[in-house]
């Protein structure tokens, strides 16, 4: 007998269309192409519609027959369906009719939207019979890992490299996963990290695990349709790191429309980079079909990958869908998390400070037209890179316990005054 | 798994040595400079190790092969280490691996 495999139906490559199985492997043994889970979108039309997904509870799995996982899930239940916030005052800021943040500051269990991904690929490994669960991580990644894992009671071990500031160390480390810090260079890490991948029979959430790790960024769409009312958004803004995020919102829209759960619609998935870590951005605004591989130089770390593995499909959706990508420097995303700080009251990450930033770029060039709809992706917490706006923000006032310093103070600074 | 040697074909030396052969997959990145340099037969005969390209597209602003290494760890190693001096930028067929 078959084995069940929920909606799946084979593990496809990306390049030449070979079929696999559907188990822990990513590429393909011809021509080194990434595979990608194929569903039967036949039999998901005659489970999946709006009014089936509205009766589920409020998590991305409410969108399951569309996720690869064979059974229910195992790890991460509560993860998705962040707020879509109607961003008034910033969309008038910027000067644009309708704009709205997804806010994935705010995705449990660990702030950032790489909790959709782990859960996926977690819940997943517990299928395919894996105990040990690892990555290889500067951040958000590897806190999703260990958090996740520790929830569901697997072993996890996190590569990084050992000049990782000790914040981001102790976010994985509190939750008992097996850290080791690796020195060198790189590219030297990164290899030795896929050749660890390759030989130990692990779980490699971002590795022999990616196809269906990636799938789950596709809920961050799905919730974005669906808040919407049930329609795509005209314009999407999304941070590029791998590259990966982009074309999995583009995919989600895809599946919406061919399975009828939305009509057809025209829309424009835009990508966005720091500048001093752009090699998407650059090949974009080239007119490249192709990247160059850059060396990083940016605060915004979570997207400082200078050879980007998604890099190419990012590309081809942003042609596809008629976009464009933009960067920004390190000044304009910090200006880019004050303004979504001050003018919506969310904290956001470097890369939510490089998303607001090239929005605010596109918009004020004309590239998004003032009369149309935004929404932008915000894919992780302020509180994690407190480091990136310190000595940028405003300062604290100090004052004796004194009322009549405190009354000097108001009538000295009139921007104070001008508060009350 | 991904990364278990299918049809190990070790290099001559590496079995001499009697060390464990083992297989790599890289991409090859080369600037314009490097376009018109014969840099994987060089490196099939600098080095014990046989190269099998899987996947190759070269424009004058950018070469991209995908390769196949054969031979011993060590020698696999020093492989890199030459392109990379030279100035290719070497990645495991994944590409990034690490993540944020
Ligand atoms: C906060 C944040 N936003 C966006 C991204 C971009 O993701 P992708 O690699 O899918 O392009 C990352 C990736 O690490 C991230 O950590
Ligand atoms: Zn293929």
């Amino acid at each position: 007998m078959e084995k069940h495999e929920g909606f799946m139906k084979a593990l496809k490559c990306r390049e030449c269309g070979r079929e696999y199985p559907l188990a822990a492997t990513h590429v393909c043994e011809f021509d080194f192409g990434p595979l990608e889970v194929a569903y039967d979108y036949d039999r998901i039309k005659k489970s999946l519609t709006r009014a089936a997904i509205e009766k589920r509870p409020q998590t991305m799995w409410r969108y399951r027959e569309l996720l690869p996982i064979a059974g229910e899930p195992t790890v991460g239940f509560q993860v998705g369906f962040t707020p879509l916030v109607k961003a008034d005052r910033l969309a008038k800021r910027l000067g644009i009719r309708e704009l709205w943040i997804k806010n994935d500051t705010v995705n449990y269990p660990t702030l950032s939207f790489k909790d959709r991904v782990v859960s996926v690929a977690l819940s997943r490994a517990r299928e395919l019979g894996f105990k040990v669960v690892a990555c290889a991580s500067t951040g958000n990644l590897a806190n999703s890992v260990a958090a996740n894992a520790a929830a569901a009671g697997l072993k996890s071990f996190v590569f990084i490299p050992s000049d990782l500031e000790q914040g981001k160390v102790i976010n994985s480390l509190v939750y008992g996963a097996n850290v080791i810090g690796i020195k060198g260079h790189y590219d030297e890490v990164n290899r030795l990290c896929a050749e660890i991948a390759g030989k130990f029979g692990w779980a490699f959430v971002n590795v022999n695990m990616r196809p269906y790790y990636a799938e789950g960024s596709k809920s961050m769409g799905f919730e974005i349709v669906e808040q919407l009312g049930w329609r795509a958004p005209q314009h999407t803004v999304v941070p590029m790191a791998s590259g990966s995020l982009l074309t999995k919102i583009h995919k989600s829209y895809q599946e919406f429309m061919k399975l009828g759960i939305i009509p057809e619609s025209r829309y424009h998935v835009h990508g966005a980079q720091a500048t001093g870590c752009s090699p998407i951005s650059v090949a974009q605004k080239a007119g490249l079909d192709f990247f160059k591989p850059v060396k990083p130089n940016t605060i915004a770390k979570s997207l400082a990958i200078g050879t980007p593995a998604d890099g190419f499909y990012a590309l081809k959706v942003m042609k596809e869908t008629g976009a464009v990508a933009e960067d920004v420097s390190d000044d304009e995303l910090r200006e880019g998390i004050k303004l979504l700080a001050e003018y919506e009251g969310i904290f956001a990450e470097t890369a939510g400070g490089v998303t607001v930033g090239v929005a605010k770029k596109l918009i004020a060039s004309g590239r998004i037209p003032a009369d149309d709809s935004v929404v932008l992706c915000i894919t992780g917490n302020g509180l994690k890179t407190l480091d990136a706006v310190v000595g940028h923000t405003g300062r604290a006032r100090e004052i004796k316990p004194s009322l009549r310093e405190f009354e000097a103070l108001i009538n000295a600074e009139g921007e104070l005054s001008a508060a009350i | 798994m991904a990364h278990a040697p299918k049809k190990t074909k070790p290099a001559a030396k590496a079995a001499k040595n009697g060390a464990r052969p083992q297989q790599t997959r890289l991409w090859l990145m080369y600037p314009p400079k490097l376009i018109t340099r014969p840099i994987i037969w060089e490196l099939g005969h600098k080095f014990a190790v046989s190269t099998n390209v899987r996947q190759a597209s070269v424009t004058d602003e950018i070469g991209i092969v995908c390769l196949e290494l054969d031979g011993e760890r060590e020698q696999i190693k020093a492989a890199i280490a030459w392109l990379e001096k030279l100035g290719v930028n070497v990645e495991p067929v994944e590409i990034n691996v690490i993540e944020s």
